[in-house]
């Protein structure tokens, strides 16, 4: 079946198979920065903003994203992404760097809703996030760090 | 992923929806997705996409001495837990219960509808809605509601094979009131459970008006423990021991082992989560949380 979806603010053709799965479409055209790793829900690794909602592509249906906003990570380059990223690279978050698009993407839902979380809830925003080199310690401390100077740049 | 679908189609009424789903041939319907697309049959499915029947509202009516919460099947799990107006009508116990389900991305996918239609025996929902009296609405060609006690009735699975799934309906005494606790046990935060349990009580006067306490994960389907809501039913509060009633639900559910936990230990933790579960709505109730 053919469908059109929005992707990174771009609408695009796909011609997919009536049960293909999101990660899959998305990898195949090149959106690769959107990792494959348990596909069953567990990792966090293929993680998209739907509508701007922290969701796995790996338990979703391509065709049930027709008329929803994708965003993959290379898809965040407004302020608060491009502080997020720096963030991350300045407290040492990435090791691999495999679940970092999809924590990224988890860390700019949290602060698109909540510019002030508390570790609590930075916790609870990566709890669909698994990385097994850093411990999350680093990445917890790199979104605490991004939200503090996003929100003292909104108060300036 | 499903290996042999057909079709994916995006009806945009019930009443074209429920006319595919009666199409011969096995149809799946698509609220969340989350499970399905994580299933991996061969056999020729289409698939029945209900997200544009505008079933993802949640309606709250007060009427008299009722209050109906009517929440739509498409409604995201997620949603449920960050509404402050559920949390409010029900003291805190729905989105506090939801949040133990699954991680956040999958909430963001999951719904009640989803977990009803295809009822894992591990789910956390059902226990949830069992205490709560939930009742399902649907859709066969007319619409209908049964509590959700009828999930076990085989004739009433038959017909949500062939129906859809809009709403699921709670209500709740304002006269009466109702405290309930969800506890939910697994191997990590986001596993599914070795064990559920959720408990509700209702006071009128000082009295134990209704009691529900449901099990799930036991590894079978999520069941009431209706010995133990007898007990307490009509008793005044301050006379409840907890660790009686605990015993009493030790003895009544059926439990098995499996590869996550022994027949033994899912007893004793029965008998502990009832006991846990009785005096924190115990101690809610006398101090007016």
């Amino acid at each position: 079946m053919d469908i059109k979806l929005t992707i990174n603010e771009e609408e695009k053709r796909f011609s997919i198979e009536p049960g293909e799965i999101l990660l899959d479409s998305l990898r195949d055209a090149g959106y690769t920065s959107v990792k494959e790793g348990c596909k069953t829900g567990d990792c966090g690794a293929c993680m998209v903003l739907v509508d701007g909602k922290a969701m796995t592509s790996c338990t979703m249906f391509t065709a049930q994203a027709r008329g929803n906003d994708i965003k993959t990570v290379k898809g965040l380059n407004d302020e608060l992404a491009e502080k997020l990223k720096q963030s991350f690279l300045d407290m040492g978050a990435v090791q691999c760097g495999f679940c970092i698009p999809g924590m990224l993407i988890s860390a700019y839902s949290l602060l698109s809703s909540n510019p002030d979380p508390t570790k609590r809830e930075i916790k609870a925003a990566l709890d669909g996030n698994i990385c097994r080199c850093t411990g999350y310690v680093k990445q917890i401390q790199a979104i605490k760090r991004a939200a503090e100077k996003w929100e003292k740049q909104e108060n300036v | 992923m499903l290996q042999n679908v057909q079709n994916y189609h995006y009806p945009g009424s019930l009443h074209e929806a429920h006319s595919l789903r009666n199409r011969e041939g096995r149809t799946y319907l698509i609220a969340g997705g989350t499970a399905l697309a994580l299933s991996n049959s061969k056999q020729p499915v289409e698939l029945i996409d209900l997200n544009r029947l505008q079933l993802n509202q949640v309606g709250i009516n007060v009427k008299e001495d009722l209050q109906t919460i009517t929440i739509g099947s498409t409604v995201k799990i997620q949603e449920l837990v960050e509404s402050q107006e559920l949390n409010d009508l029900t003291n805190g116990f729905l989105p506090k219960s939801l949040e133990k389900i699954g991680s956040y991305p999958i909430r963001n996918a999951a719904t009640l509808g989803g977990s009803i239609v295809r009822p894992f025996p591990w789910s956390d929902v059902i226990p949830i809605l069992l205490v709560l009296d939930a009742e399902i609405e649907y859709y066969n060609g007319a619409t209908g509601c049964q509590p959700i006690d009828a999930i076990y009735n085989q004739s009433f699975r038959s017909t949500l094979q062939k129906a859809i799934i809009t709403g699921i309906r709670i209500k709740l005494r304002v006269k009466e009131t109702t405290r309930a606790e969800f506890f939910k046990f697994s191997r990590s935060e986001f596993d599914i459970a070795t064990l559920n349990l959720a408990c509700s009580i209702s006071t009128k006067d000082e009295h134990i008006a209704k009691a529900r306490l449901a099990v799930g994960a036991r590894p079978s389907l999520a069941s009431r423990v209706e010995e133990a809501e007898r007990s307490l039913k009509d008793e005044k509060t301050c006379k409840i021991s907890p660790k009686r009633i605990g015993q009493i639900a030790r003895s009544a559910v059926e439990i098995s082992g499996d590869h996550k936990a022994s027949e033994e230990y899912r007893s004793v933790q029965v008998e502990k989560m009832t006991e846990d579960a009785i005096t924190n709505i115990i101690n809610q109730l006398h101090n007016g949380h």
